[in-house]
């Protein structure tokens, strides 16, 4: 048996899926993984993987090209999720790959995509879903604040690595703005400069502390929506569960209206 | 003096906001617009959910009035004239400030602007329009616009609008026109038929030209407008669509009248959306019901699932109701209970049905039905394949075999599957289980289900 073991990013693991053609050792030997594992297991060699973007870009080119760009987003996104447990355990890495071999086997990436009966495909398509429901939930339940310098600061704590996905549709939306979006959860920020394109940087070469003052307006603006938020309330159908159930708690944190106070 | 004019702009919204919340829609879809790179703003067809008010409802949009001032007298709606509340108006600048600076703050998806009557339906119309208009030119908004047409406004007024708006909607009020006369006497099926076939025939046509010819002609404007040289007009004529908004429970139509009248707007209206709003008794008027049970929230409910089942599952209104059993049944949604109505149908065999049968099978969406019949191409479904692919296998189980074979030992009878149906306590409506009705179910579930009873609530 043979386990790679990869960095946790859509890199890192393409780079897993290269090597372990690259080694040529039987299918069914091979896993993947993103975990340092806790206990070696008996006749396993444990092979640590360099993730090298070259390699990646070489499977991500095979899979557009041979399966279409809808396979290839998939993948993306459930490499993107955060690997939770849902009704299926299996390592995110493991399930990716063994779902781009059906694939490459079969020869027709949509026709395995919907065999939802292996359990790597299943897998896939979990880690999938939840990651691009975050990401729709948080296109609406994103909140920016202005800052002194006219910065829109957001902090978000999103399960899956969501970023890449906000990016792509506030920059279309808010084109002339400066804006920044910092996942609190994995210390990372999405930074765009007004006019230009969007960027990811790591939080920690950032100066997070001046995202706590705020413009004069800022407050003024807040107090608006907050009393928007209260009075288009219709009190003859209140219903704190429901609202709860359609906005999780977890987002509700984040956000300006569902401060107490 | 900030503070002053932020305070009075605070109070507004306030009235504003409160005198518009009965009006439903707060959709942002149906259209897909990317952003222009310059000044905000685009819209996604699925429409984004911004928050959730204590309601429960989806906030997308900053659902506003213009003003509540009103001529009208409509026995059913605060803002009438004779009902003593203090009133407001905003000025579009106000408008679009708070439009522009919400947005920004990702707090909305755009307006939504309804108005109440002042002086008269034109001049209501043409402040609506100066609002847009300065939204869409001077504040450069690019986002989603909805806005309500003012029944008895020049047509000139509605085809420039419309123009600038994504969504258009004109509230038929009330579902027949004898209910309009008893409660709106300002209004009739005329003023609001009328817009309504004009913003239709508009939607064609400006699907039919090219964008540059869209100027309208003969579009002499009102005088208080100034246009430039056309350039909003190069958008599409209400791109989203319409849509419109019944009452439910303020007149004593039945549900099979009110579903005969939504299929008929889709059919002859081409509308996108029919809403429902369970009547809520803001005025206090003698000629209003009173309902001790709140507003009737299941039947809004049973009306929407049965909008759906018109909208995206294939079934004609006639097929869930009837001059005998006007009104759903309140315990089983619509599907179900046409399901158990109509066992000779069923079971369906999941590996050969056809779309539109497997549409009709409770349990199965119309998501899970296309998968399965993209999945079945290449490997045989079972029962734990269908729980993947998001078919509610606890409804489902009844109307289906996988292979040739039910996932149990089933009879086909109505009132067996209805008492099994019953017998799982989430799939009985709140309301029910909250009237105390629940120990009858047990028994007598066979005789209810035949015998739609009419609702706890209304």
């Amino acid at each position: 048996m043979y386990t790679y073991i990869c960095e946790n990013s859509i890199d890192g693991i393409l780079t897993g899926v290269y090597c372990a053609y690259a080694d040529r050792h039987p299918r069914r030997d091979i896993h993947l993984t993103i975990q340092q594992p806790d206990n070696m297991s008996l006749f396993t060699q444990y092979i640590p993987v360099e993730t090298d973007t070259v390699k990646a870009a070489r499977v991500a080119h095979t899979l557009k090209t041979r399966f279409g760009q809808d396979f290839y987003e998939t993948i993306y996104q459930a490499a993107m999720s955060g690997d939770v447990p849902g009704k299926s355990t299996m390592d995110k890495a493991d399930a990716i790959y063994e779902t781009i071999a059906l694939a490459l086997f079969s020869g027709n990436g949509t026709k395995t995509l919907l065999s939802l009966g292996e359990p790597c495909v299943y897998r896939v398509f979990e880690l999938c879903r939840a990651t691009g429901r975050e990401a729709m939930h948080l296109l609406g339940f994103i909140r920016f604040q202005e800052l002194e310098n006219g910065i829109l600061f957001s902090e978000i704590h999103p399960n899956h690595h969501v970023l890449p996905m906000l990016g792509e549709h506030f920059s279309d939306r808010l084109p002339e703005e400066n804006f920044m979006i910092y996942d609190a959860n994995r210390d990372l920020a999405l930074l765009h400069p007004a006019g230009e394109h969007f960027f990811l940087a790591d939080a920690d070469t950032l100066n997070l502390s001046a995202t706590r003052q705020f413009s004069a307006n800022e407050k003024q603006f807040q107090d608006l929506w907050v009393t928007f938020f209260h009075s288009i309330t219709i009190d003859a159908r209140k219903n704190p569960d429901l609202q709860s159930q359609m906005i999780p708690k977890r987002f509700q944190r984040d956000t300006v209206e569902f401060q107490a106070s | 003096m900030e503070l002053c004019i932020q305070s009075d702009l605070m109070e507004k919204l306030a009235i504003l906001t409160d005198a518009a919340k009965y009006d439903v829609a707060c959709t942002s879809s149906g259209v897909d617009r990317r952003g222009k790179g310059h000044g905000m703003g685009n819209s996604v067809a699925a429409g984004i959910c911004h928050s959730f008010s204590g309601d429960g409802r989806c906030i997308s949009l900053l659902k506003i009035l213009m003003t509540n001032h009103c001529i009208y007298n409509c026995t059913y709606c605060q803002n009438n004239c004779n009902n003593d509340l203090p009133r407001a108006t905003f000025t579009p600048e106000e408008i679009c400030t708070l439009v522009t600076q919400f947005y920004r703050r990702n707090y909305i998806e755009g307006l939504f602007l309804s108005s109440g009557i002042i002086e008269s339906p034109n001049h209501t119309m043409e402040l609506l329009y100066q609002t847009l208009y300065l939204l869409r030119t001077t504040y450069d908004f690019n986002g989603y616009i909805h806005v309500k047409a003012i029944p008895g406004a020049d047509p000139r007024l509605i085809e420039l609008i419309g123009y600038l708006a994504d969504r258009m909607s004109i509230n038929l009020e009330l579902p027949t026109s004898a209910g309009l006369r008893a409660l709106a006497p300002c209004k009739s099926r005329k003023t609001i038929l009328g817009p309504m076939r004009q913003i239709q025939t508009g939607i064609h046509q400006s699907k039919e030209l090219p964008t540059h010819e869209l100027v309208p002609r003969n579009a002499a404007l009102p005088q208080v407008v100034r246009l430039s040289n056309g350039d909003p007009h190069k958008k599409r004529f209400v791109p989203a669509g319409q849509s419109t908004q019944m009452i439910i429970g303020a007149t004593p139509e039945n549900d099979y009248q009110i579903i005969k009248v939504a299929e008929s707007l889709y059919d002859r209206f081409e509308l996108k959306r029919v809403f429902y709003s369970a009547f809520v008794n803001v005025t206090g008027s003698s000629d209003l019901p009173t309902l001790p049970g709140g507003p009737p929230l299941l039947r809004e409910h049973r009306l929407y699932q049965a909008d759906w089942l018109l909208r995206f599952y294939h079934f004609q209104a006639d097929e869930l109701l009837d001059e005998t059993r006007p009104n759903f049944n309140v315990w089983l949604d619509p599907k179900c209970d046409w399901a158990l109505r109509h066992l000779e149908q069923f079971p369906v065999e999941i590996s050969s049905a056809s779309y539109q049968t497997l549409l009709r099978v409770p349990g199965i969406g119309y998501l899970s039905a296309r998968r399965i019949v993209a999945a079945r191409q290449s490997s045989r479904l079972d029962f734990s394949d269908l729980k993947k692919i998001g078919v509610v296998l606890k409804r489902a189980i009844y109307f289906i075999t996988c292979n040739g074979r039910t996932m149990y030992p089933i009879r086909m009878e109505e009132d067996y599957i209805t008492r099994q149906l019953l017998a799982d306590r989430t799939q009985i409506p709140k309301e029910i289980t909250d009237a105390g009705y629940e120990q009858l179910s047990l028994f007598d579930t066979g005789l209810l289900a035949k015998d739609a009873i009419p609702s706890v609530a209304f």
